[in-house]
């Protein structure tokens, strides 16, 4: 165990170097074939040398590795980890800080994030688990045609027309009948609002919940019928154990295990999932500040985000592995 | 270039078909013929790609010529679906906007079999220090979640421009190299796993000892018999990324104007859809949703059928 930890230890650390560098050097590249960025910062204008030079430095582009397409720029890369290390992430091209930006835009995702969380865990796993236990009725079917049909229907798509349909139809009904303040008036809203985060928040959370719901019901639905077939679930019935005890605490119990680690990859889908569903309700969170930052063109923002969301992907990928090696001891990656 | 991707795909289909591997192939083909759901989207399909590839056979107007003054004015005789808030055919243009995105699906889906596959072979078949290499580039690929990476990519390059490429090309290339790039992964964990579990089989064995060189193992022995899990996958990644094409050409990165896709059009579309103009959204909807649903309902039978296990 001990050895199994100390070497995916290592490996992240050597994963998370080269994600890094690998931003790092997309970032040069983009630089080195667009051409500098300071020179947008002036339009039209004509402009002095002095004047780029200080626009690039201002920037932190003024390194000369910029000007020959290829070159990894490591000089740039050790100062870009520095600074990052200590949480500095550059300027805007609107010259706001961007660890700030950040700071403020963490707290809407991560209401935004518990909330499919609990639509993976509530709806998800419960359908698939239910539709196990039912296998050939109707409510298996109406499950396995769900999640066909959410893998068919591209979750940005969703998103538009709950917006209209749900935000501003119903919303509009719902604000005229009961009131602006009132609380369906709130829930069905087609953006954020800052006076009630959590509310305001739920419908677009459940809709991220949809990015990989599909993955989550089916596992949880192949996993648990082949445990229902299991020796040692025969062994717990024969043995005359009560059938929910069978169910939950012999069967359901081991079933969970591989979900666990597909919620990992529920949340790759939902971290890009979170650009389009932020940026199409406004949410001004992290995912809402890439949408606007893609829009600008301002790469030190994108790069930034990319960087934490991947780094924090990759740390939920490791705690899920390490997880599940204690939760399976079969598990062990030699 | 385009009826050569065709082509490619089909063979990856068919290739291992001769009696060679019958059983498994075989079974599959008489259970999938029995299923009214895979004829069914086969047809879509069809369809779906005859559009993609000759859009002219479907209809004579061409969807750029505009005419502002019918703007989302209403269907008329011979513009069965109205016209567009530019007042464009809007039936040519959901016929012209089918094009883009099954090529540029078909051609990514082509793309991340050769690489992911090549490099699976490899690494599987030689393991070692080639596997770890390889495995480790798959980890850092991975930890940039896929919607993520392709929306940096494609921000940084969005101006570039490649030489040489006509208009059709050049507006759609740069995506499908960004999905290329973050797409591979996937293709090359399969063809690995099934690699590794069938390099020390009897018959490999067998055929090495009697002297074929690493290439012809490789090639003629392994690969067709661990292609079923890779092929089983194609429909449903050519789903995956038409419906990834759609989102990036939402967001203004994939597909460049003045091409015409249906995620362009759905984006055009969202601001009319309550008030009073939905079907501007919900014709390009339509389509976009039977196709993508043809094929991932063909991928979970063809799934089910290479997989008995997973039933």
């Amino acid at each position: 165990m001990g050895r199994y930890v100390i070497r995916r230890l290592l490996q992240a650390v050597l994963t998370l170097f080269f994600v890094l560098f690998l931003l790092h050097y997309l970032l040069s590249l983009a630089i080195q074939v667009n051409g500098n960025p300071a020179r947008t910062f002036f339009g039209d204008k004509p402009v002095t040398a002095e004047q780029l030079a200080a626009v690039e430095a201002k920037f932190g582009t003024d390194d000369p590795c910029l000007d020959t397409i290829g070159d990894p720029c490591l000089g740039m890369f050790g100062k870009r980890m520095g600074d990052w290390l200590t949480l500095d992430f550059g300027t805007t091209f609107h010259g706001y800080s961007v660890t700030e930006q950040i700071a403020q835009a963490v707290p809407p995702t991560l209401i935004l994030f518990a909330i499919s969380t609990a639509v993976w865990v509530l709806i998800g796993i419960t359908a698939g688990v239910l539709a196990a236990m039912k296998r050939g009725r109707f409510f298996d079917y109406l499950v396995r045609t769900g999640t066909t049909f959410t893998v068919a229907v591209p979750t940005f798509l969703l998103l538009v027309i709950t917006q209209q349909l749900v935000g501003v139809s119903l919303g509009n009904w719902a604000r005229s009948t009961f009131g602006r303040d009132s609380f369906l008036g709130i829930i069905f809203q087609p953006s954020y609002d800052h006076d009630h985060p959590f509310l305001s928040l739920l419908v677009p959370g459940i809709l991220l919940g949809a990015f990989g719901i599909a993955g989550i019901t089916r596992l949880s639905r192949t996993s648990m019928l082949e445990n229902l077939r299991a020796d040692f679930v025969r062994t717990a019935k024969a043995k005359g154990l009560r059938p929910r005890r069978v169910t939950v605490v012999h069967t359901l119990r081991n079933s969970l295990i591989p979900v666990i680690t597909l919620i990992g990859f529920a949340m790759a889908d939902a971290l890009g999932g979170t650009v389009i569903t932020e940026g199409i309700y406004s949410i001004p969170g992290m995912g809402g500040l890439a949408f606007s930052a893609t829009r600008d063109n301002d790469l030190t923002m994108v790069i930034a985000i990319v960087a934490i969301l991947s780094v924090s992907f990759m740390l939920v990928t490791l705690i899920i592995d390490l997880l599940y090696a204690v939760l399976d001891p079969r598990i062990r990656y030699e | 270039m385009s009826s050569d991707i065709n082509e490619r795909v089909e063979e990856n289909i068919d290739e291992p078909a001769p009696q060679r591997a019958a059983g498994l192939w075989r079974d599959a083909i008489r259970d999938l013929r029995k299923r009214p759901t895979v004829i069914i989207s086969l047809l879509v399909i069809i369809a779906v790609l005859a559009i993609g590839f000759f859009p002219s056979l479907f209809t004579g107007t061409n969807p750029k010529a505009c005419d502002i003054s019918l703007n989302k004015a209403p269907a008329a005789p011979g513009h069965p679906f109205g016209f567009s808030h530019e007042g464009c055919d809007y039936y040519a243009q959901t016929i012209y906007g089918a094009g883009p995105s099954i090529q540029l699906s078909l051609m990514v889906v082509v793309g991340t079999l050769i690489i992911g596959g090549l490099l699976g072979i490899l690494a599987g078949f030689y393991g070692g220090w080639l596997d770890v290499v390889f495995s480790r580039a798959v980890d850092v690929f991975n930890s940039i979640p896929f919607l993520l990476g392709a929306i940096l990519l494609l921000t940084m390059f969005r101006d570039l421009s490649i030489p040489f490429l006509s208009t059709r090309l050049q507006a759609i290339i740069p995506a499908v190299i960004t999905l290329i790039i973050f797409g591979w992964t996937s293709t090359m964990r399969l063809v690995r796993a099934s690699v590794i579990e069938a390099r020390n089989l009897d018959y490999v064995q067998a055929a090495r000892s009697l002297g074929a060189s690493n290439r012809r193992l490789m090639f003629r022995h392994i690969l067709p018999n661990a292609i079923a899990p890779v092929v089983s996958l194609i429909p449903l990644s050519i789903a995956g990324m038409i419906s990834v094409e759609a989102t990036l050409s939402f967001l203004g990165l994939g597909v460049r104007k003045p091409e015409i896709t249906w995620g362009l059009m759905i984006d055009d579309a969202t601001k009319w859809f309550v008030n009073g103009y939905p079907m501007l959204l919900l014709i390009p909807s339509a389509f976009l949703i039977a196709t993508v649903l043809a094929f991932v309902l063909l991928g979970d039978a063809l799934r089910d059928a290479l997989d008995p296990k997973l039933r």
